[in-house]
């Protein structure tokens, strides 16, 4: 199942007329993979998270989330989805506990108290239950975020840099946590522009520039790429050969 | 710095402009904003010729001499406008007030406090970030002063509140400054703080002393003589000097030739310079008063006028599994007792009730009955048909929110009517207790009337609320989906020509709207209550707006399922984000 992405577009509309910020974008994430999404600042990442988790609308192509289109079928396929965003985004009037309370329901989480326990624990937030967000740091309202994002058994997991603002402690919890689900057999996509992490979980890598995907594989099948080969065998040298900014470093 | 503060004013002016002018290459735009200049150049510019017509023919002699009372008036306005300012300024002392000048943005606090920038300079941007807001607030007190005016005249009028409302938010700032340096540990520092409070006590007692004198002694025989006395004590003695700073900042709005205009504003601006001076004396307390804002934010919302929340018990919790309207309710009641403490209402309630009881007691004949009793129905009114456009805890807020609402798998339908379910029931309750309160006192309210249709009549206008309340909402909701940029976020408020004609359309529409989806259930009703009426009398009212209230709530329920579509395309980028 997971998600996948054929010819994917999108537009906006600036000052200076139109501009394509995704253009033609296709790619599977298969069960059990963690893919991750890299590519320079504008290159369309962030675009690309936002219409798959339904905030944006694409312009063109489809996006489907374990075989339920977007826009032809959203419940189905948001129920599926949890997305954990880079900008904690929460209701400044309810609570941690009422957070994951009222995701449990409109996600219809049964075992709801199981769950937030387990999450509460896990996400070091025992002891905040009862904080409003704005008495918390920005890493706690990401790990708040985070565990809104992992209360329900989503099998397609989309993170947009999900280790901004959290301490190594957190970090590692952050990446074991994303490893196990994947072993549960959860779809992940990974947005981030820290290499090493992409290179330590992820089974394959998309990268994208300027709207479009330049390059998709294994770490192996990337090095293995005929324009590559001179470029190293770390996802840094060949995430720089491929932009074409090796040179310039 | 001053060139680059005024960089920034410039640069945010210009692209403000432009990213609302952008926006009037859509035709719902460009219709609001056609809206509002008309209501514009109907409001002010055309009365304005109209007025200056009627001027140009008093000038012909056509018109008749100010009483005597008039003129009196006039001549003691330097005096009642000083005293009124000498109140408000002692006042600030005793009860805190914001100016807003030390209320940095977050991109300010970022941007400007770690660079090489003197306190002094920050305030001085501070001072000229706030010119725009001052002066276009200005411009509209002078647009809207007196029918009568000239243009000249009004544009003065403009000139001396702008000059006003400078020195108020230099002077406000400046007892904040004087309060932080009360705190400091330099014992100098903290007896120069108490040097501007000194000099204010004495002034206070100069004027009271003689404003005593005056009164105390043979009392006034009528108003006219108050306004002398009051004129007397502000043209005489130390008590003239003690007023001359506030009558100087009241004169350029109430002088009459273009010279005594020139001297009154020299006199108000002296009084500007002053107020300055002492601000930028203060700015060795500007650390603290700025870190204490800057604390303030950190735990406070970051917007401007937001609410604080506070966590209390609310007694409802929320089920994990359920209908998602209820979860939308319950996250709407979440935010409103936080904000509002239920023991405090519980009070308000209490003390209601005891007013209506004691108003009951004491019989027909007694005017606080009546009294009551009008305020509750006149509540009524109000909440049925204003508090839908005051009460924004529904779509119109949550917009802010948009990006966590759309991921989320719940139908548009049911995302808007769960925004629907609080608000309507909060707005219905109000109603119905004031309405409570009313019916109970109804006898004395509308004596002629029978208990009969009394009671009749509120109870079908109870029936009725829920279905009017909610039907508004709907209309209100619908907007803020098609119309997602005029729509103020949370605590914000849209700006611009556009917006300001949004306004106007919103409220001539909703009220348009409301009467069009009314009209099938006023029908039905109309034809249950001829039916029934000639055999039960007023109690026919009941199912009559039983009638009506099913099928407008029927309406509703139409709408909120018409209404998904609109919710589903609604784009993120078109909701309107400020600093």
């Amino acid at each position: 199942m997971g998600l996948s992405v054929e010819h994917f577009g999108r537009t906006y509309t600036t000052a200076t007329g139109t501009f394509a910020a995704v253009d033609d974008l296709s790619f599977i994430v298969g069960a059990g993979e963690i893919v991750g999404l890299i590519g320079p600042n504008g290159a369309g990442k962030t675009t690309t998270l936002r219409s798959l988790a339904g905030i944006l609308r694409p312009t063109s192509g489809h996006l489907r989330i374990d075989g339920h289109d977007l826009i032809e079928a959203p419940l189905e396929a948001k129920r599926c989805l949890a997305f954990m965003p880079d900008e904690p985004h929460l209701f400044e009037y309810l609570t941690v506990e009422e957070h994951l309370r009222l995701v449990a329901r409109l996600y219809g989480v049964t075992d709801f108290d199981r769950r937030s326990a387990t999450l509460i624990e896990e996400l070091e937030l025992k002891g905040k239950e009862r904080s409003l967000p704005g008495e918390l740091s920005r890493g706690m309202r990401q790990k708040v975020v985070i565990a809104c994002g992992l209360v329900r058994n989503a099998t397609t997991l989309l993170f947009d840099e999900p280790l901004t603002g959290l301490d190594p402690l957190g970090i590692r919890r952050m990446r074991n946590t994303i490893v196990a689900r994947a072993r549960e057999g959860a779809a992940i996509l990974l947005s981030s522009h820290l290499l090493h992490l992409v290179e330590e979980v992820c089974s394959r890598v998309i990268i994208m520039d300027r709207g479009k995907k330049i390059a998709d594989g294994t770490f192996a099948e990337l090095a293995a790429r005929p324009d590559l080969v001179t470029a190293g065998s770390s996802l840094e040298q060949i995430f720089l050969r491929v932009t074409g900014h090796d040179a310039q470093s | 710095m001053l060139s680059a503060s005024v960089y920034i004013i410039v640069c945010s002016f210009r692209n403000q402009l432009s990213v609302r002018l952008r926006r009037l290459k859509q035709p719902r735009y460009l219709l609001g904003a056609i809206v509002g200049v008309a209501y514009l150049y109907f409001s002010f510019f055309a009365r304005w010729r109209t007025s200056s017509r009627a001027t140009a023919a008093r000038r012909n002699g056509r018109s008749t001499p100010l009483p005597a009372m008039m003129a009196t008036l006039t001549a003691a306005g330097p005096a009642m406008g000083g005293l009124a300012l000498m109140v408000v300024t002692v006042s600030s002392w005793i009860m805190p007030f914001n100016s807003g000048l030390l209320d940095f943005s977050e991109p300010e606090v970022q941007f400007l406090f770690p660079a090489p920038v003197s306190r002094r300079q920050l305030l001085i941007h501070r001072m000229l970030r706030s010119q725009i807001g001052m002066l276009f607030g200005a411009l509209i007190v002078g647009l809207v002063s007196g029918s009568s005016l000239g243009g000249f005249t009004r544009l003065r009028v403009s000139i001396g509140v702008w000059i006003l409302l400078v020195t108020g938010k230099i002077y406000f700032t400046s007892v904040t400054l004087a309060r932080a340096r009360l705190r400091s540990r330099d014992a100098r520092s903290r007896r120069v703080a108490w040097l501007p409070i000194g000099v204010m006590t004495a002034a206070v007692a100069v004027v009271a002393t003689a404003l005593t004198r005056e009164f105390l002694q043979t009392p006034p025989s009528g108003f006219e003589e108050v306004l002398q006395r009051l004129g007397r004590v502000s043209t005489t003695g130390l008590s003239a000097i003690a007023l001359w700073p506030f009558m100087a900042m009241i004169r350029p709005l109430l002088a009459e030739g273009p010279l005594a205009y020139v001297a009154a504003l020299v006199q108000a601006l002296l009084v500007t310079l002053a107020m300055a001076a002492w601000m930028l004396m203060s700015d060795e307390a500007f650390q603290d008063a700025a870190a204490d804002v800057v604390a303030r934010r950190s735990v406070e919302p970051a917007t401007t006028g937001a609410p604080t929340y506070k966590v209390r018990s609310t007694g409802w919790m929320l089920a994990p599994v359920g209908r998602p309207e209820t979860a939308f309710a319950w996250k709407a009641a979440m935010q409103t007792l936080r904000t509002v403490d239920k023991r405090s209402m519980v009070r308000m309630l209490a003390i209601l009730g005891m007013l209506t009881a004691v108003a009951a007691s004491l019989g027909q004949a007694n005017k606080l009955a009546s009294m009551v009793g009008g305020f509750s129905l006149a509540g009524t009114v109000f909440a049925i048909l204003m508090a839908p456009q005051v009460l924004r805890i529904d779509m119109r807020q949550d917009l802010g929110h948009l990006e966590l609402l759309k991921t989320w798998p719940v139908k548009a339908s049911a995302v808007i009517r769960g925004q629907l379910l609080w608000p309507g029931a909060l707005i219905t309750g109000a109603a119905w207790t004031l309405l409570a309160v009313a019916m109970f006192l109804s006898g004395t309210v509308l004596p002629s009337v029978s208990l009969g249709w009394r009671m009749s009549g509120g109870a079908a206008l109870a029936l009725l609320a829920p279905s009017l309340v909610l039907s508004q909402l709907t209309i209100h909701n619908a907007v803020a989906l098609m119309f997602p940029a005029w729509v103020p976020l949370g605590n914000q408020r849209s700006r611009g020509l556009d917006a300001m004609g949004q306004r106007l359309i919103m409220l001539g529409g909703t009220w348009l709207l409301l009467m069009l989806s009314a009209v099938p259930g006023a029908l039905a009703g109309g034809i249950v209550w001829f039916a029934l009426g000639r055999f039960v009398g007023p109690v026919a009212l009941l199912p009559a707006a039983a009638v009506c209230t099913a099928i407008v709530g029927m309406e509703v329920l139409l709408a909120t399922e018409a209404l998904g579509p609109l919710y589903e395309g609604l784009d993120v980028l078109a909701v309107e984000r400020s600093e």
